[in-house]
């Protein structure tokens, strides 16, 4: 999601007030962040980077609230301008899309929205201008109509802001943009520097920043469009949303050719795309009945040029709609036309009896069992740290055997738990006033890595007060698993005190260990009472329905 | 007279004073019924109880930290000595170790920079701070020592206390108990009758000839607290309960998944901001999951190539992480049921567990957090049939639900269920939910329609549990779950 705020007035302009944009914005699906201090801020939604644009948002709520006929958008003529693509950025940022824009007026707020238009469109379609980065230029300071766009490690100009002229290097280390973007994968491994230059001078350092020379202002009347990035579709969707801007704001735009080693293709495309709609889809999809003549009514709300046949409509979609990939798409926005709040909900038509899984019905089963015996339940994080986990327990373990997060941002938080006991004997700490005796129980998840990952069931259960012995967990061991035809036999295990430790076990498997938990062990959780406790398996590997 | 009453009064009076330790030594009588019984009688003015305080003193964490590091007002002014003078506050104003400097007249504050005073100088150099001796003492005292300390210095405590250094508990402890005159005109005129019934009692029927002896009904008994279930066990049941009356079958998957199931399968781009370290646990054990389908891989690579663009790469789709969201449950069962069940659909399915983000923990936030998920596979399914689903689920939490549209990269069309806050007269957004994108359904090879949606259920939990704090909810300090409030489901 991107917020973009616009100046209130600039809607006054286009005739819509405070009211009109509040009915009318989340109806497309965007949401109104706040309207205050005379602005309007809306997060835009990632599918529709046209709309992080002024005049996007102003056509959208143009057409919706008056649709009319849609304007083709077409090129003035060509700008004669070619830039050729040199060898050096094939491997770091290959593709490139420019055009010509004249009698454009950027007065009041139109430069500032302009600007806020290509920042955000970089920022989030452009993932942070490495996919994808904007240059503006003023074309009367350009010399030529020939430019290079290739990469180099060193050459000299005068950034945007600054007076005297640097190389590549002090850019990387003196210019702010040159610090932000420092951390570029391809910048750091081979440092060349993408760059666009005309005859004379170097225009742009790529994604960094333009130069002084070229600077837009809001007096600029003619202006270079330079869009390149990773990805070549990219690059042509932002030339044609950015030179549909232009001309719905009554410039004139002019093409101009990239020119690869092999090829060479002109831009802007502004190429339409066809979309057969069939109007029972439609109405199928949506769950309503349309009447004939508002189907293509609904299309044209949204944007699209469209005209009804039989029974189904011919969409164009605009060249700015980078969302639109077919069919269902076209559905979606008749659907806001037609307006969520006028859909009827309707049932599902076919019975079905629901029901739970049985691992939850036999956890449940257990549950009760715990709460019967007068234990209280406990639910505690899946993520834990080794100390807490193996270290506190006196417990050795096998780092290949336990599950552990590569990206942490606190070290409380390391691996998956392999046990659910040591998350009871910190629940415990925390309760040193309440009354004796403490009993906390818990079910649930427990991690291993043997091959596979292990995604277990653990039943475990902590009994804190002055008298707590081994006796008193037998006895609970017992009346849990009273028969199933168990079987106690002695265990050690250094979590507990040494022959004061027993395992379960049902058909000649271990399924649990119980017993005295040992006084270092307590010590280690900050426990002054007598522990007892027990750790049972439920599932030692949960086999998921897929 | 009950009969421990009686017995207790009369070792009293045998004695002429006691100690509870005497009284439990030689009656053999439990603790807590000997304090119950002195209560009761001292109530009744039969016995006199001389009490001592006694305090139990607990260091926090915090507290162990000042011990070890200085307040930190005491690092302040190192600091401010260590950089000589001046110090730019504008940025810690307000902060405790400068509010505690001022107070103690260590520093001067002018135009946001701070200075030392004389005072501060001469406690730089000294480091002798009473606080800290205070705390120093505390820690090494025995618990004998406490009662003496707390006399002495109880307003120094205090600031301890409120700045949560420290946490102290007072109790006020039996010394000695002595009978009163009223006591042994108790005692002499024992009343007859039955206490405790016994076994004999009741087969004899000699309660007909003896009667009963009357008990006193106000007199303070021992706390009993039940066994309860966590809050969100039983909330989370709820949650369930709603899917299965409305005739939705459970299902769960992998927690541990590879990026493939929980981004990929779901058409979420491979650049996309939520797949970035800052989001998303990844696992340096297992570093990759492997998918065996080697059909499916091909069409959703295809799919991603076709929709974004990119190419796509199959190691960033096998990395192992912890699932961002349960819908990486139903994309299993979207191509589990696809085309497998041929006649029964619609099917219904849900889930209901955890999924991870990649947090720093605080009261507001948690790397784990519930959600639940669910889908509809059939033919003819609209979005009108999803409003439906959606509807009638919040009818069961009590909430009105409505729709806007709104934008999931797996869904077209999707919508945003909200609700209208009358008390916050706002908006609020309450889940994602839509039609699954042709793109995935084509991937998991299945021509039905499928409706899906997921529910994050921290803020309708939030909603039924009246708390401040998350962290609260999985701490288990068992006081809070004795004593927390009936969950109005």
């Amino acid at each position: 999601m991107a917020v973009v705020s616009f100046a209130l007035r600039d809607f006054i302009e286009y005739g819509f007030d405070e009211m009109k944009l509040r009915e009318i914005i989340p109806k497309l699906g965007m949401e109104i962040e706040s309207i205050k201090d005379k602005e309007l801020s809306i997060d835009i939604t990632p599918n529709r980077p046209d709309l992080l644009d002024f005049v996007g948002i102003a056509r959208a709520i143009g057409c919706f609230s008056k649709p009319k006929e849609q304007p083709v958008y077409r090129i003035n003529g060509e700008s004669g301008i070619e830039v050729k693509v040199g060898s050096a950025v094939k491997d770091i940022r290959p593709y490139a899309s420019c055009f010509v824009v004249k009698k454009a007026n950027l007065k009041s707020d139109r430069l500032k929205n302009l600007i806020n238009f290509t920042e955000k469109l970089a920022s989030t379609y452009g993932r942070k201008r490495k996919k994808m980065a904007i240059g503006l230029h003023n074309l009367d300071a350009i010399s030529g109509k020939a430019l290079i766009y290739d990469a180099a490690a060193e050459k000299r100009f005068v950034p945007l802001g600054f007076k005297k002229s640097m190389d590549f290097n002090e850019i990387m280390k003196k210019h702010d943009k040159g610090i932000e973007y420092s951390d570029f994968a391809e910048f750091k491994k081979n440092p060349v520097y993408p760059y666009l230059e005309d005859s004379e001078k170097v225009l742009a350092m790529i994604p960094i920043t333009n130069s002084e020379a070229t600077k837009v202002t809001e007096s600029t009347k003619s202006l270079l469009v330079f869009v390149d990035g990773t990805s070549e579709k990219i690059v042509k969707q932002v030339a044609d949303m950015l030179a549909c801007s232009f001309i719905d704001s009554n410039a004139e735009v002019y093409s101009c050719r990239v020119k690869y080693a092999k090829q060479a293709h002109t831009f802007p495309e502004l190429s339409y795309q066809e979309i057969k709609v069939r109007c029972s889809r439609a109405e199928g999809t949506i769950g309503i009945e349309m009447e004939n003549s508002q189907t293509a009514l609904y299309a044209r709300k949204m944007g699209y040029n469209a005209e009804r046949f039989a029974d189904y409509l011919n969409v164009k979609v605009q060249p700015y709609r980078v969302d639109v990939l077919n069919e269902q798409d076209v559905i979606e926005d008749i659907a806001m036309a037609y307006g969520y709040d006028r859909i009827a909900p309707v049932p599902v038509v076919g019975h079905s009896a629901g029901s739970e899984e049985d691992t939850t019905k036999r956890n449940e089963r257990m549950s009760m069992l715990m709460l019967g015996l007068g234990f209280t339940e406990a639910m505690n994080m899946y993520l834990t740290n080794e100390k807490n986990n193996f270290d506190n327990m006196n417990r050795k373990y096998d780092k290949k055997s336990v599950l552990s997060l590569m990206n942490s941002k606190t070290e409380f938080i390391s691996i998956l738990r392999t046990s659910v006991l040591p998350s009871l004997l910190s629940n415990l700490s925390y309760s040193f006033k309440e009354k004796m005796p403490q009993r906390l129980f818990e079910i649930g998840f427990v991690f291993a890595m043997k091959e596979k990952v292990k995604e277990g069931i653990n039943l475990a259960f902590v009994s804190e007060h002055a008298k707590a012995n081994f006796s008193e967990a037998k006895s609970y061991v017992e009346s849990i698993f009273s028969g199933t035809g168990f079987k106690i036999s002695e265990h050690k295990d250094p979590s507990f005190i040494d022959g004061r430790c027993a395992s379960v076990s049902v058909d000649g498997k271990t399924v649990g260990v119980f017993g005295e938990i040992h006084p270092s062990v307590l010590k280690n959780f900050k426990l002054e009472e007598p522990v007892v406790a027990a750790e049972i398996i439920l599932d030692e590997n949960i086999v998921y329905g897929v | 007279m009950h009969e421990y009453d009686k017995k207790i009064l009369s070792f009293i009076s045998r004695n002429k004073s006691a100690t509870i330790q005497d009284i439990e030594k030689n009656l053999g009588i439990e603790p807590s019924a000997v304090s119950s019984v002195i209560e009761r009688l001292a109530s009744q003015d039969a016995i006199e109880v001389s009490k001592q305080e006694e305090y139990a003193i607990k260091i926090t964490d915090e507290g162990k930290e000042y011990l070890n590091s200085g307040f930190p007002e005491e690092v302040l002014i190192k600091e401010i000595k260590h950089i000589g003078g001046n110090r730019d506050l504008s940025l810690i104003i307000g902060n405790i170790a400068v509010s505690w400097a001022k107070k103690n007249r260590w520093i001067e504050i002018k135009d946001g920079k701070a200075r030392l005073t004389k005072e501060g100088e001469k406690i730089s150099n000294s480091f002798e701070y009473k606080p800290r001796e205070l705390l120093k003492t505390i820690a090494e005292s025995p618990k004998q020592g406490y009662a003496t300390i707390v006399k002495e210095r109880r307003d120094e405590i205090d600031v301890l206390v409120k700045r949560n250094i420290i946490e102290i508990k007072q109790h006020n402890v039996v010394k000695e108990i002595s009978i009163t005159k009223k006591g042994i005109a108790l005692l002499s005129s024992e009343e007859k009758g039955i206490g405790q019934l016994t076994r004999d009692a009741i087969t004899s029927e000699k309660w007909r000839k003896e009667g009963f002896r009357q008990y006193n009904i106000s007199a303070e008994t021992e706390k009993i607290y039940p066994a309860r279930m966590h809050p969100l066990h039983e909330f989370l049941n709820y949650i369930r309960d709603i899917w299965v009356g409305m005739g939705f079958t459970e299902v769960s998957g992998p927690i541990v998944e590879s990026a493939f199931w929980s981004f990929d399968a779901l058409f979420s781009p491979q650049d996309h901001p939520t797949r970035d370290m800052q989001d998303t646990f990844f696992l340096s054990n297992p570093r990759t999951i492997d998918i065996d389908d080697v059909a499916l891989l091909n069409r959703v690579k295809e799919k991603h190539e076709k929709g974004w663009g990119d190419t796509w790469k199959e190691e960033i789709a096998k990395q192992s992480v912890l699932r961002t969201h349960t819908t990486s449950v139903t994309a299993h069962y979207m191509k589990k049921f696809g085309n497998a069940a041929k006649g029964d659909y619609p099917i219904k399915l849900f889930s209901i567990g955890r999924a991870f983000r990649n947090e720093s923990i605080d009261y507001k936030h948690l790397a784990e957090f519930y959600q639940t998920d669910g889908i509809v596979i059939g033919d003819n399914l609209t979005l009108a049939n999803l409003m439906y689903i959606m509807k009638s689920f919040y009818k069961n939490l009590g909430i009105k639900a409505e729709f806007m549209p709104s934008y999931f990269p797996f869904v077209e069309p999707g919508l945003q269920v909200y609700y209208y806050d009358e008390k916050k007269k706002d908006t609020i957004e309450l889940n994602g939910a839509g039609i699954i994108r042709k793109e995935i359904t084509d991937a998991m090879g299945t021509n039905k329609t499928i409706l899906a949606w997921g529910i994050g259920l921290e803020r309708p939990m939030f909603n039924f549990m009246k708390m401040d704090s998350i962290v609260e909810l999985y701490k288990n300090d068992i006081g809070w779950l004795r004593n927390r409030e009936e969950l109005k489901l």
